[in-house]
């Protein structure tokens, strides 16, 4: 098994904290976005993107990479931010979030931006185009894995239940789900809007291999999502128990937070945080 | 393939997805259940191991195929029409519109073809909706050589695309050297008194309603549009400038679909008057094909009698 050592632990932290700085810095060039989620993935991502993948900033289409889908595409910012910190594209690009024609529109577009490899954005899509994927380089032999990032939220779209009955009867074992659980969505507290316990035993039912995990614990997303296939045949999902916009202290587990609309004295504070953390 | 024989539309499908499979070795078939009702039993046998099934799960499939499609794959995928059209519509235009992914969607059993089963198994809105996408090529083939024209054209052109056949058996139109290309529409017989546009399963009707009003004295041009998305222009602004007017015939809503295409081009490019005969807003009844096409006015005779209301004699 892989243990992550405590030079890499921080060396990650770091580029996690400089992924969240790169989500404010949109924020504060487009004056709102998706900052909750963003935030509450952005160790996942920077963790995929700075270890876990198989990934070449310079040869985005590399047949034989890994891929990433963010199912729950309102978490491009944190999407964003760690590509431009792998260097797939110029930070500068960041300054345009929110202006006319950007290359960062508020969901992915696959089209504008190297790194990015679906168009998600309507949510419980991710799914069923990672299983395809997952499918196709397994048909061409490849050892490649797709990485799926979905929303707790977004599990109440029945499509997403399509796609897991259809990765596990194909088992498709190069597939790994991480559940973003952080149990907010815009409206209140996810279980209170539409109940999705016992979540575990749904995935189990479903016939995936299911783990649980300290989402903001990079030795943990690490040396787990590194061990897939859990069981061999079977799919893997990571239930990852996160903090909605976490790094920003008046933010952090607020409903409120999920779209933020920024003043310049919230952006400041918001600044000030992301200096604190890592530290 | 000889001409008025009647062969079956699925099975004609099913062998040239056969022939497209043999050219290309990274074509995929997918299947929502019922692979042998989509024609893919060919397929499936000479290539079980490009042969996905995914049960009723049509959004499921799109978004599997898309993704496939991502890896180098053409995936076809073949199903009820409305099942693969109407129900997935979001999974069709995010996943392989807005994704531009090279993905096939065959809605067969299309039009009123399902005819004694009702109106959720029909399919008259498939053409409205699914060309409202950007990017995505909508194919009605109108005889058995134009279904396997269009299939190994399909195969080749590089985008998503829809295709629409029927059930019944259909009559082939066409000579045995007629080659099918994509985007082009057809021009089958000339004349100068009107022109009547036809499309997939009711060309016929509308090739045997020339042939009744030719014996009335009216000679009346008879274009194919067998690709409604991207729509020949040329073809159909040179009928309304040479013939003045226009009737279009399909197994489709009025609204939306070949006739509204027709009348949206020449509202701008040149109007003329225009009769279209379809099914006009309303959840088709259920019945015998032939006489359900009777019921809205899809009769060859039906057809020769609204042209020539239409031009007053």
């Amino acid at each position: 098994m892989y243990t992550l050592s405590k030079t890499e632990k921080d060396a990650l932290e770091m580029q996690a904290r400089n992924v969240r700085k790169n989500v404010l810095r949109m924020i504060k060039a487009g004056r709102s976005g998706h900052v909750g989620g963003a935030l509450s993935t952005a160790d996942i991502l920077t963790a995929l993107y700075f270890n876990i993948m198989r990934v070449d900033p310079k040869n985005p289409k590399w047949r034989e990479r890994d891929r990433l889908v963010l199912s729950a595409g309102h978490k491009c910012l944190a999407l964003y931010g760690v590509l431009a910190e792998k260097g797939f594209f110029e930070k500068e690009i960041l300054d345009t979030y929110g202006s006319l024609k950007s290359r960062l529109p508020g969901h992915p577009d696959m089209h504008k931006l190297p790194g990015v490899e679906t168009n998600t954005g309507a949510l419980g899509h991710g799914l069923s185009i990672a299983g395809g994927m997952a499918m196709g380089l397994r048909m061409d032999g490849l050892d490649s894995k797709v990485y799926v990032i979905m929303g707790d939220g977004e599990l109440a779209e029945g499509s997403n239940w399509e796609a897991a009955a259809a990765a596990s009867h194909h088992g498709l074992d190069n597939l790994l789900v991480f559940v973003d659980r952080n149990t907010l969505q815009i409206s209140g507290p996810t279980v209170q809007v539409m109940s999705y316990e016992p979540l575990d035993k749904r995935w189990e039912a479903f016939g995936w291999n299911v783990t649980e995990i300290n989402g903001h614990d990079m030795a943990q997303i690490v040396e787990t999502a590194r061990s897939i296939p859990f069981e061999e045949g079977k799919p893997s999902v990571i239930i990852a128990n996160t903090i909605k916009s976490k790094g920003i202290s008046f933010a952090e587990g607020k409903v409120n937070f999920h779209y933020w609309k920024a003043t310049l004295e919230e952006i400041a504070q918001a600044e000030k945080d992301l200096e604190k953390v890592g530290e | 393939m000889k001409k008025g024989e009647l062969l079956d539309p699925r099975q004609t499908f099913g062998e040239a997805l056969l022939e497209a499979g043999k050219r290309h070795d990274n074509i995929v078939a997918i299947s929502t259940d019922s692979s042998q009702g989509s024609g893919l039993t060919p397929f499936r046998e000479n290539f079980p191991e490009r042969h996905i099934e995914f049960g009723i799960m049509e959004q499921g499939a799109i978004g599997f195929a898309s993704g496939l499609a991502t890896t180098g794959k053409i995936p076809f995928i073949a199903a009820i029409a409305p099942f693969v059209t109407a129900r997935p519509f979001e999974m069709f235009r995010n996943d392989l519109g807005y994704m531009r992914q090279n993905v096939k969607v065959v809605g067969r059993c299309a039009g009123l073809t399902y005819s004694d089963l009702g109106a959720t198994h029909q399919s008259l809105d498939d053409i409205a909706i699914i060309r409202t996408i950007p990017g995505v090529t909508v194919v009605c083939p109108g005889d058995p050589k134009e279904i396997v024209g269009a299939t190994l054209a399909i195969a080749e052109h590089e985008g998503p695309v829809y295709m629409k056949i029927g059930s019944p058996k259909m009559p082939v139109l066409f000579n045995e050297d007629y080659e099918f290309e994509l985007d082009r529409g057809v021009l089958m017989q000339d004349g100068s008194d009107v022109t009547i546009i036809g499309t997939g399963t009711v060309l016929s009707k509308a090739a045997e309603a020339v042939d009744i009003l030719e014996k009335q004295g009216i000679h009346a041009r008879l274009i194919n549009i067998h690709t409604i998305k991207p729509l020949d222009k040329e073809i159909i602004v040179r009928a309304a400038k040479e013939t003045g007017k226009i009737v279009t015939v399909e197994e489709h809503y009025l609204k939306g679909g070949l006739g509204s295409s027709v009348a949206e081009l020449l509202a701008l490019e040149h109007p003329a008057p225009m009769r279209m005969i379809g099914v006009d807003d309303q959840f088709a009844s259920n019945g015998p094909y032939e006489e359900l096409l009777g019921l809205y006015g899809l009769q060859s005779d039906q057809i020769a009698e609204t042209v020539t209301a239409f031009l007053g004699k």
